[in-house]
């Protein structure tokens, strides 16, 4: 095995398995990192708990849905939405979060009425919102607080709410993974089901995993509608709780990231015989053969060509404008999951730039797998890293840029590696064709930005030019450019608006001339 | 087709699929038998010259023919030496195809999840 052993973490001998380098001629028989394991003690993660990740990534993005954590004030504050889950009904789950507010007092005698009083306050103070998730914690799990009791209690009190509980305290597994886990089977056993959703078309799809990071949920939505697709349900983002009830009905679940909602799609096949069908949204080429895909299964795959060619023609020359600028750069491509694979080989394909480190915080080996096969020979390749192994990383392979999360990202800085957000972006979205340039540039900003080259020079000792006023990004991107394809024509830069999302909104009926008021054709031959 | 030949093509092959598809990374091994199995057999009758127009009724089978034809419209645009070859020779590609990515996704690989009895 081509394991990967970090200087600093020959302290840590158990963090050996947890890295590796594909060689030439190897395969992933012979190179796959361990993953989804306990963290080892004095390895100091990046990962978050299992209840972040049930509540944080899965549940809150879902838009109409008071989101009420039952444990002390700070685990809700820090899973206060701030990676930018957008919803088209004003952000309320954005605005807003809420806790039991549990304390000392509440751990000894018990917190169930307590919890019984935050639940009924929550609606008066909210009173259009009728549907409620409440999220355990390790303090409400570890006094034994019965929740579901609770919920049951006021339903029956209040029948016109609803109340979803999901018990995925910190500690139940080894990352946030874990708490993605436990939220998809619960909702799965508990909601699925329990709503007839109202069918409106002949293509009725359930999309899956997709939590519409800056509006990505939204780019997506309106390509399925351009072909007359009924999007059911959107697990979980801009996604509303009772659609979300209705998802049996559904006729194909498009899935986008495997890693947090693989399960529900799986429980979903095996119950109601709903294929599942993984996509990928970034990236022209994966998008283009996933829209195929998606026309294909219903027979409208010339509406998916419309789409394709219309939006190509578009954004095409601006993404190939970036390629030639980004053309060898190197990247470290160290997200929490799914993004792992979703970008490997596309970001190289179609940004020109070289993939030299993948990670995953969260990851299991199956999504390893994937980014291993999808990144090429040579890539370091590392499961749940500690923050000195990825500085050790940085320091070795000497990333242009790296795309992760804000805790790495700030001390990459420090060391002179410009960062992108890879949970919550820059300037998103980023699925879709103009998404995509939109992440190009994001990219492009990051490797040429004049104060980041500033921050290159070290006055001590480096040179300072003084020729020189002022440098621009185009300046330092162009200077190694042939005259050719400095000023190639048809390229162009981006273009698109400031805020892509009131474009979208905005739209009508009449921008969906394939949507249907009602279906033709009976649900289960479609 | 010697063996060295196709040995090379099913490496081109079993390349792309490892580079650009995802169904083969179900999450179980029932699941990635499975979907290897039903999309590589379909890819194979679509390159055989089954038309594309025989569209499976049943839904989940549509699943995997969606797949497949996405694949073998693949093949065909990046391997124009598959025009060359007859329909024998494609299905014994393609079940060597079939035996490197069974062993790469489920007989050899070292995702311990593999085996978990639920998802």
């Amino acid at each position: 095995m081509p394991y990967h052993e970090f200087e600093v973490s020959k302290c840590i001998p158990e963090r050996k398995k947890h890295a590796v380098v594909k060689g030439p001629g190897e395969t992933l028989t012979e190179a796959l990192p361990a993953g989804y394991l306990n963290t080892i003690p004095g390895s100091v993660s990046e990962r978050g708990c299992a209840y972040c990740g049930a509540k944080h990534v899965i549940g809150q993005p879902m838009k109409d849905v008071i989101h009420l954590s039952h444990g002390p004030v700070g685990c809700t504050y820090d899973t206060w939405q701030t990676k930018r889950y957008l919803s088209d009904n004003d952000n309320f789950q954005l605005k807003y979060t809420f806790a039991s507010d549990m304390k000392e007092k509440h751990v000894v005698f018990g917190a169930e009425k307590m919890l019984k009083q935050n639940i009924l306050e929550a609606f008066k103070a909210f009173p259009d919102i009728k549907r409620m998730s409440i999220y355990q914690t390790c303090a409400s799990a570890l006094i034994g607080d019965d929740i579901n009791a609770v919920a049951q209690e006021v339903m029956e009190e209040m029948p016109e709410v609803d109340i979803f509980v999901c018990n995925s305290p910190g500690f139940r597994g080894p990352s946030q993974s874990g708490g993605h886990h436990t939220i998809c089977i619960a909702w799965m056993k508990d909601k699925v089901g329990t709503v007839e959703p109202e069918i409106t078309s002949d293509y009725v799809i359930n999309y899956v995993g997709e939590y519409n990071i800056q509006g990505d949920q939204e780019v997506m939505q309106d390509f399925f509608k351009r072909m007359g697709i009924q999007i059911l349900s959107t697990f979980t983002g801009n996604g509303s709780y009772d659609d979300l009830r209705g998802m049996h009905r559904a006729h194909l679940n498009v899935l986008e990231c495997a890693r947090s909602s693989e399960y529900l799609c799986n429980e979903l096949r095996v119950k109601y015989g709903i294929p599942r069908l993984d996509i990928d949204g970034f990236g022209f080429g994966p998008l283009s053969d996933s829209l195929r895909k998606v026309g294909l299964f219903f027979g409208i795959e010339e509406r998916a060509e419309e789409i394709i060619a219309e939006e190509t023609a578009r954004w095409k020359p601006e993404l190939d404008w970036y390629r030639e600028r980004l053309m060898g750069k190197k990247v470290c491509l160290w997200p929490g999951g799914s993004k792992l694979w979703h970008w490997a080989k596309v970001i190289q394909e179609e940004m020109g730039v070289k993939v030299v480190s993948v990670y995953t915080k969260f990851g299991h080996q199956g999504d390893m797998e994937k980014g291993i096969a999808r990144a090429d020979e040579d890539t370091l390749a590392i499961d749940d890293p500690n923050e000195l192994e990825t500085l050790e990383a940085m320091y070795k392979l000497k990333p242009d840029v790296i795309f992760t999360g804000k805790r790495p990202g700030e001390y990459a800085k420090k060391i002179r590696v410009p960062y992108l957000n890879a949970h919550g972006y820059h300037n998103g979205p980023y699925k879709g064709y103009e998404g995509w340039v939109r992440f190009a540039r994001d990219i492009y900003n990051a490797i040429y930005s004049p104060v980041h080259q500033l921050a290159l020079v070290d006055i001590s000792k480096d040179e300072i030019a003084t020729d020189k006023s002022f440098t621009t990004r185009r300046m330092l991107s162009d200077a190694r450019l042939p005259e050719g394809v400095r000023n190639a024509p048809g390229l162009r830069q981006y273009t698109g608006k400031f805020d892509v999302m009131p474009g979208l909104r905005n739209k009508t009926k009449a921008d969906y001339p394939y949507m249907q008021d009602k279906p033709t054709k009976l649900a289960d031959a479609a | 087709m010697d063996e060295n030949t196709k040995s090379d093509y099913a490496k081109q092959m079993l390349t792309y699929i490892m580079k650009h598809c995802l169904w083969q990374f179900h999450s179980r091994t029932w699941d990635r038998e499975r979907q290897n199995r039903e999309i590589l057999t379909k890819t194979t009758e679509l390159l055989c010259g089954l038309e594309e127009t025989a569209v499976p009724e049943d839904r989940l089978d549509r699943c995997y023919w969606v797949d497949a034809v996405l694949l073998a419209r693949n093949y065909r645009r990046l391997f124009p030496w598959l025009g060359e070859l007859d329909n024998l020779e494609i299905t014994e590609l393609m079940q060597l195809v079939r035996e490197r990515l069974d062993f790469q996704t489920i007989t050899g690989s070292l995702n311990v999840e593999l085996t978990d009895h639920q998802y």
